[in-house]
């Protein structure tokens, strides 16, 4: 061993000395971890949150949007269109909507 | 049998898995602590630097290919941490000459393994020679991994490394004749 490795032997012992000790390490693992929850809770809280906001105002929109169509049927689409009201169609593309939210926020968070 | 980190790693890439993370962090938290410490050389900066690093290693725990060992991946992250940080406060330099300030030297000198000692040896030391010693000697990272980290030439990281380590030699030299 060369006094060079030596001394190099000596301050890696120095740095591993002056380490925190492992009796602190519950605390801090605890506040990492404490601080790891949070985000995500906030995120989920944020983008839930900002979803519903939209999803509402956008189904509000839906069944004036849907109102305006008049499309000419007859047959079996007439019969859709008897059951398929704006109301129906608003209710359904909210519900979709709102079924995408909660397909995809469990898995961006 | 203890799972290795890759395999903890891997657990938590797979599933998100607190507990596992919470392992790495116990594993490394004294590696990740101490560096921080002897890089901000503000005791409680660094605890929260160190929070910091580990939570942007879970946040980007994805990105960890497995190329290296974790504890060269995760020293990066906490590196950088401590570059942004550096930043928020305008200027480096500036944070580090008050940083300097802060030095706990309540605790008597006792050998080079005291952390005043170690904090005082440091202080001579330019930045760039202290990151680049804190890095190659703390967190156990070869001179190319240093200079991958740090953006540094490796030729400049091996002069850093040599200069740094020169004067800690005299300053251990000088500590331990004058005691």
């Amino acid at each position: 061993m060369t006094m060079n490795d030596a001394f190099d032997e000596r301050l890696r012992a120095a740095f591993a000395a002056a380490q925190p000790g492992e009796d602190e390490a519950d605390a801090f693992v605890k506040k990492v971890k404490a601080r790891m929850s949070h985000p995500v809770r906030r995120r989920a809280i944020i983008l839930g949150g900002a979803g519903s906001t939209g999803s509402a105002i956008a189904g509000t929109q839906l069944e004036g949007l849907f109102n305006t169509f008049q499309i000419p049927a007859e047959g079996w689409t007439a019969q859709l269109a008897a059951i398929a009201s704006p109301e129906v169609m608003a209710t359904t593309v909210l519900a979709l909507m709102i079924g995408g939210f909660a397909f995809i926020l469990p898995k961006r968070i | 049998m203890k799972a290795s980190d890759e395999e903890l790693v891997a657990l938590v890439v797979a599933t998100r898995d607190n507990d596992a993370f919470g392992e790495l962090v116990r594993r490394h938290q004294g590696l990740i602590r101490g560096m921080m410490a002897r890089m901000s050389r503000n005791r409680a900066l660094a605890e929260d630097l160190a929070q910091d690093a580990f939570i942007r290693a879970f946040e980007k725990i994805g990105s960890f290919t497995g190329a290296g060992s974790f504890k060269s991946w995760l020293c990066r992250i906490a590196y950088n941490e401590f570059l942004m940080a550096a930043r928020k406060r305008k200027a480096t330099d500036r944070a580090m000459d008050r940083f300097k300030g802060d030095v706990d030297d309540t605790e008597a000198p006792r050998d080079m393994g005291s952390v005043v000692d170690l904090d005082r040896a440091l202080a001579t030391l330019k930045e760039d020679e202290r990151t680049v010693i804190v890095l190659c000697f703390s967190c156990g990272m070869s001179h190319s991994e240093a200079a991958e980290t740090t953006g540094m030439p490796l030729g400049t990281v091996k002069s850093h490394v040599n200069r740094g380590r020169e004067k800690l030699k005299a300053f251990f030299e000088t500590a331990e004749a004058v005691a």
